[in-house]
């Protein structure tokens, strides 16, 4: 350690320490800066469209009016939106779970596989405009029938996907885990399971896309008390395009919202696909900080 | 023969579907040697391997190591497969160790002897990159590190250099040969480089196809350490002549 010339040690563990720390920070920026010019791009052709075609206000508003009636009654239009994004979130949180627990039952259980698939294919042939209803009969009238779809909707993508990356595992590599002697808890925890992630979120992000669209089908449907869907459909009622139009600008963008932290969590769980080396943190030796610090 | 053989085949055979892979073989392997398979594509090295790994359980015969019948059981050799087959999630210390987290929980010791042996073979500054950035002769290093971290005596390699240019292929050789002198391992050693079999070994099977089976069982008495000039050395190129006479016989 000591024949070549080195930077003092304190100097090569503060750049260390830097680039772990502000390595993840640049792609974010990124994608940040993307997202910011692909709305700024629709902004523009929706402005554009206004200066060609000069439609009549109460079919479609300016941009600059959305805005302007979204922020006027944002004191509104909050709570409704938390409240959509809450639906989201738990219906989300539940059928991911409930998707990856499936994949991997499917997975593990053949006989289970061949028994769920057509079930499973069924549940998303039912139409869920005709599944609310049903659902509130059975439930009544709460959040949970609005749950219970935005669960239906996003368990579907998260177990096919999942369960063609279980199937498609380097059958070599699964024999190499035999040939090390590998136990089946530890050959699931260490090999299987990381091998499904990127699948695994593939199906995470679909999910993510569709899963307001369930929790406004289920407010249609099922909730007793004011949501954002009514909100929007008095809106109509009263001919304040402008204001629908900005409702459904919210909507969308609780979805973006989603599906921006899904990603975000897929960048954070598949480190080795964007850094070269293990974060700090995740390094399990300290034999190598312990030699730095030796020579100090 | 100084004692009982390390591993013992008695009989074994494999077919698939109507094609014999493996015909009816029986091998001895002495402890601390190191055999080299050669022979054409498809007749049957892999399926050898598989066989004596467990992974495949043979149509026939049996399977005994030190003396134990370990016939159709996996997780008693060491076997590094024709794939380098790192797993993309673990770094290179994490790849060394894997045969560790499969079995128990990796302790302190295992990585410090991870770590070791990457910084002795020239992988110290690597040891916490993602496979992603090794070139493909560091990925054979690891695998064969990984191999080795198996702490088993009887290491199974199927082409694990046939991958690289011949610069590197000439450096792992040397390596290897300083692996097996150093842990006083028993290889099998499979290529279809005849002159990397006969640097390589003390002993060379020569394998012919369709049915698969061993034609040619040579000893290579050239003496080590071996080195460049060996390739040149009149024992070693008569050698030569008679394993490719062999080789080429099978293909004609
Ligand atoms: N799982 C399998 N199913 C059917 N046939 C197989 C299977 N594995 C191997 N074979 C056949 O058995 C024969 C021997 O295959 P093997 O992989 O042992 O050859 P090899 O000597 O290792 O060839 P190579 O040098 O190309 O790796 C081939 O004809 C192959 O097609
Ligand atoms: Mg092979």
């Amino acid at each position: 350690m000591t024949s070549s010339p080195q930077p003092p040690v304190s100097v090569v563990r503060e750049n260390a320490r830097r680039a772990d720390a502000f390595a993840p920070a640049w792609p974010f920026a990124k994608l940040a800066l993307w997202y910011v010019a692909s709305v700024s791009l629709t902004l523009l052709v929706w402005q554009s469209c206004i200066w060609i075609f000069h439609p009549a206000p109460y079919i479609v508003p300016t941009p600059r009016a959305t805005y302007d009636v979204v922020v006027s009654q944002w004191s509104q239009i909050w709570p409704l939106a938390l409240g959509t994004f809450r639906e989201t979130i738990y219906g989300y949180a539940a059928g991911a779970a409930l998707g990856f627990l499936l994949a991997v039952a499917m997975y593990k259980i053949r006989v289970f596989r061949s028994l769920s698939y057509p079930l499973i294919i069924g549940s998303q042939a039912i139409p869920i405009i005709a599944l609310a209803p049903i659902l509130v009969l059975v439930i009544g009238f709460n959040i949970y029938p609005t749950i219970i779809v935005v669960t239906w909707i996003v368990f579907f993508p998260v177990t096919i996907n999942t369960l063609d990356g279980f199937l498609n595992l380097d059958p070599d590599l699964l024999n190499l885990t035999r040939v090390l002697g590998a136990t089946r808890g530890r050959r699931f925890w260490f090999v299987e399971l990381p091998g499904v992630v990127t699948p695994l979120f593939s199906g995470l992000k679909i999910g993510a896309a569709y899963a307001v669209t369930g929790a406004i089908i289920g407010e249609q449907a099922a909730s007793s008390g004011p949501s954002l869907y009514q909100f929007q459909v008095a809106a109509n009622n009263q001919s304040r395009t402008d204001l629908v139009y900005g409702i459904t600008i919210v909507m969308m963008i609780i979805g973006l919202l989603w599906f921006a932290v899904v990603t975000g969590l897929d960048r954070i769980f598949t480190p080795w696909k964007y850094r070269a080396t293990a974060r700090r943190w995740f390094r399990r030796d300290k034999t190598r900080n312990a030699s730095l610090t030796t020579n100090d | 023969m100084p004692s009982s053989p390390l591993l013992q085949i008695s009989s074994v055979s494999k077919t698939f579907g109507g094609v014999v892979a493996l015909d009816t073989t029986s091998l001895e392997l002495a402890e601390g040697s190191f055999t080299s398979l050669v022979g054409p594509s498809g007749c049957g090295k892999s399926t050898l391997f598989n066989i004596i790994s467990g992974l495949l359980p043979p149509d026939g015969g049996s399977v005994s190591l030190e003396g134990r019948d370990v016939t159709g059981t996996s997780g008693h050799v060491g076997y590094m497969l024709q794939k380098d087959l790192l797993v993309p999630w673990r770094t290179v210390m994490g790849n060394i160790t894997l045969a560790a987290s499969l079995t128990r929980r990796v302790t302190a010791e295992d990585r410090a002897q991870a770590q070791a042996q990457a910084e002795r073979y020239g992988l110290g500054d690597f040891l916490h990159h993602y496979p992603r950035t090794l070139s493909g002769g560091m990925r054979q290093r690891v695998a064969l590190m990984r191999t080795l971290a198996t702490n088993q005596s009887l290491l199974l390699l199927d082409e694990p250099f046939g991958a690289l240019d011949a610069q590197t292929r000439l450096d792992m050789q040397q390596w290897l040969l300083e692996i097996w002198a150093d842990l006083g391992k028993t290889v099998v050693f499979v290529t279809h480089d005849v002159d990397e079999a006969l640097f390589l070994s003390d002993r060379v099977l020569v394998m012919s196809p369709r049915p698969g089976r061993v034609v040619a069982d040579l000893t290579v008495d050239v003496a080590r350490p071996r080195t460049l000039a060996t390739l040149t050395d009149p024992s070693f190129i008569e050698l030569k002549r008679r394993v490719l006479g062999l080789l080429h016989r099978e293909n004609a």
